[in-house]
């Protein structure tokens, strides 16, 4: 065999030399600094775990929410990090189970030895993972979860929530519906943490603007045919209020056409139910649907603003690549993204260097004023220093043509309810 | 509490409808377990990726009956690569390597679902939009083809077991491979048939059942763990049992939900497993032999 043919032989693409090719590849891009890396020099990370649910029921929610966190933390680490440190995120998936859940920030808290957490999605696994916070001092920045208690009977120091919850909701919404839509209503609403503190708040602020709560119906997380449950629907009420969210929120309001129930009565409810990302899978059915929401994908006023506008394109075009239908963010990709922007600010004002200086990271971060702006592109916030809630402005919408309209901008002076939350 | 005529009779139509449903997918399951003895944990994920293959049809070809043809031969077929892939190496092996084997594959398959199609659901347009008036509600007339279709299925695989030269070989599979073979049957043939017909009927129940809800990669969860009640209380492998057991099931859980709340009346299902497992391990509707 002559040289030449050794040398062709050598550089022939075997099977192991691709398979080896393919993993000194992959090596070498996992070790290769992303390009701001080099601006940072030996500056030691500041490390921040996020807990989301990136398969099971909640995978839809869980995924849009990670583009919010990766997108602001690739924006603060272009911009020259915080306190001249970059960030880097360490995220788990919680396979959207309450047990998983606790396990992995248990081991992010152990073992990753993360500074901060940004994330939750699940209310049931925010619950979960709530002494975890406590027990190792660390500060955990809600993203998404929505369970009432969090920020009252089961609050804790530690803990932040830096959007809405449902008694502000109520509060902004329960005067429409019961002025504008009727006074008789009838809930549905997810069982399990989060519908049910939400049926409540708005039990409560329904009744307060003169109206009445007739009935409610819980149908269990991850129902597929809701039939049986709301075939039973029945009576002389004005209008149907749905608590919901993800694929079961889409199942809902599917079913809840099919079966004429959205003819027959108003049809209002949490702005989960008609997400950007649902409304694909909900076509015509949702028509009329009329939802509050803190964040929608829209340009409208009063969201015509520059940062809101560059906030939606960004996030567009990185939703597009995990998804190639190319959904709209929404409201958990705005609340984690600002999520990480409030611990960002929290940082700043304390000079927080690790998990030691947690104690001065809460106090930095209780009262916290943030200004719409690239950082906030939703708008200005206050994160109370009581019970660690953020009070924003809501929006009442109607879906028309397959999108959401606003129909009023609720400020948020007027959606504050009085802390229910003492810390231990 | 008193419970109205109109409400026992919606809740008849509302568990004969889901029966079929839940009876057309517990069809598959129960026979690849019947004649393979492959207790399929995948199933529910060939159920989802039917639906996914409805929407790409349904998006290039604007046709739901197109639809759920492709559906069900394109996941016939990839049940037969993955039994001959997967699950024919493990043949006569410890139960245990085909039921983890099949775990695992729903695993991937529900990610691969994930990474390929995204979060986001989508929708699959139901074929005929009409309503007809039961009581205080307007019923969709989809419902009611759903479940003729979905019987039309099951008979057409009776009818095909029955009298098709095929059905004659699985039933001779079925009682014993070994003289199956023996008599000339292609009995590896005809198991990975069984499988890719088992998977065919999953995909076409996603299409179907797309239209009601959305499509997404968690859509089988909530199906597979009735569809294993209704198998067992059937009794494994009993296809005429399932189907008995899927309608039984579905109207006491329609019954019992007049009297509590639907989420509690799941709990009969689960009542009426236990039992079954107790006094009958065999099934509620299991014959003598198999």
């Amino acid at each position: 065999m002559s040289d030449v043919e050794n040398v062709a032989e050598n550089a022939a693409p075997t099977r192991r030399r691709l398979l080896g090719w393919g993993a000194s590849g992959a090596v070498a891009t996992m070790l290769l600094p992303a390009p701001w890396r080099a601006a940072f020099g030996d500056a030691k990370p500041y490390k921040i775990g996020s807990l989301q649910p990136l398969t099971g029921v909640a995978a839809v929610g869980g995924k849009t929410a990670l583009v919010g966190i990766q997108m602001a933390i690739d924006r603060i680490n272009k911009l020259g990090g915080i306190n001249g440190r970059p960030v880097d995120l360490i995220v788990a998936d919680d396979q959207s189970k309450p047990d998983i859940g606790r396990r992995a920030v248990e081991k992010m808290v152990t073992e990753d030895n993360i500074d901060a957490h940004v994330g939750g999605f699940l209310s049931n696994i925010c619950l979960a993972c709530m002494p975890v916070w406590e027990d190792h001092q660390l500060a955990n920045m809600i993203g998404v979860c929505l369970d009432t208690t969090l920020t009252t009977t089961k609050c804790n120091r530690y803990t932040f929530r830096t959007f809405d919850f449902a008694p502000a909701q109520a509060v902004a919404f329960a005067p429409y519906l019961v002025g504008k839509l009727g006074k008789k209503w009838h809930i549905i609403y997810a069982d399990y943490a989060w519908g049910q503190s939400t049926r409540d708040a708005y039990t409560r602020e329904i009744e307060k603007q003169g109206g009445q709560v007739v009935g409610s119906t819980g149908i269990p997380l991850g129902t597929a045919d809701t039939t049986p449950f709301i075939s039973k629907i029945n009576g002389d009420f004005d209008g149907l209020f749905g608590i919901s969210f993800g694929t079961d929120g889409t199942s809902l309001a599917n079913q809840l056409y099919d079966l004429g129930l959205t003819k027959k009565y108003k049809w209002a409810g949490d702005g989960a139910i008609a997400e950007s990302t649902n409304l694909p899978a909900l076509g015509n059915k949702i028509e009329g649907f009329v939802g509050i929401n803190r964040y929608l994908p829209v340009l409208d006023p009063p969201l015509d603003t520059p940062a809101n506008r560059k906030f939606l394109d960004e996030a567009t075009a990185r939703l597009k690549k995990i998804d190639p239908s190319g959904p709209l963010p929404d409201r958990y990709t705005q609340s984690n993204y600002e999520a990480i922007n409030a611990l960002k600010l929290g940082i700043e004002k304390s000079g927080f260097q690790g998990r030691e200086d947690t104690p001065k990271l809460i106090a930095a971060l209780e009262g916290l004023e943030m200004k719409e702006g690239d950082d906030f592109p939703q708008g200005d916030k206050t994160l109370r220093k009581e019970d660690h809630q953020a009070f924003l402005r809501e929006l009442l919408f109607v879906i028309k043509n397959g999108k959401p309209h606003i129909l009023e901008a609720v400020p948020k002076d007027k959606t504050l309810v009085p802390p229910a939350c003492s810390f231990a | 509490m008193a419970i109205s005529l109109q409400q026992i009779l919606i809740q008849t139509v509302n568990g004969v409808v889901t029966g079929m449903i839940l009876a057309l997918v517990a069809s598959g399951l129960t026979l690849i377990f019947g004649i393979m003895d492959i207790v399929n944990f995948a199933h529910g994920e060939l159920f989802m990726l039917g639906a996914y293959v409805g929407v790409l049809t349904l998006a290039a070809a604007g046709s739901f009956w197109l639809a759920l043809l492709s559906a069900m031969v394109a996941i016939a077929l990839l049940g037969a690569l993955i039994y001959v892939t997967t699950l024919r190496p493990l043949l006569g092996r410890d139960p245990l390597t085909t039921i983890l084997a099949t775990f695992g594959l729903s695993l991937i398959l529900q990610n691969y679902a994930l990474w390929q199609f995204g979060p986001v659901a989508r929708k699959i347009a139901e074929p005929i939009s009409g309503h007809f008036t039961l009581f205080y509600l307007d019923y969709p007339w989809y419902r009611v083809v759903i479940a003729l279709i979905a019987g039309a299925m099951i008979f057409a695989l009776w009818m095909f077991l029955k009298f098709g030269t095929w059905g004659i070989w699985i039933r001779a599979t079925t009682q014993d491979r070994v003289m199956a073979q023996a008599m000339g049957i292609p009995v590896p043939l005809v198991l990975a048939t069984v499988f890719a017909i088992g998977s065919g009927m999953a995909g076409a129940s996603g299409v179907l059942f797309g239209p009601l809800t959305a499509v997404d990669h968690a859509m089988g969860l909530d199906w597979i763990l009735k569809v294993f009640i209704v198998v067992v209380v059937g009794g494994m492998g009993n296809l005429a049992g399932s189907i008995v057991a899927a309608i039984f099931i579905s109207l006491l859980e329609a019954y019992a939900s007049l009297w509590v709340s639907p989420a509690q009346a799941v709990i009969v299902s689960f009542v009426v497993l236990i039992l079954t497992l107790l006094f009958r391990p065999t099934g509620l509707f299991a014959t003598a032999t198999r």
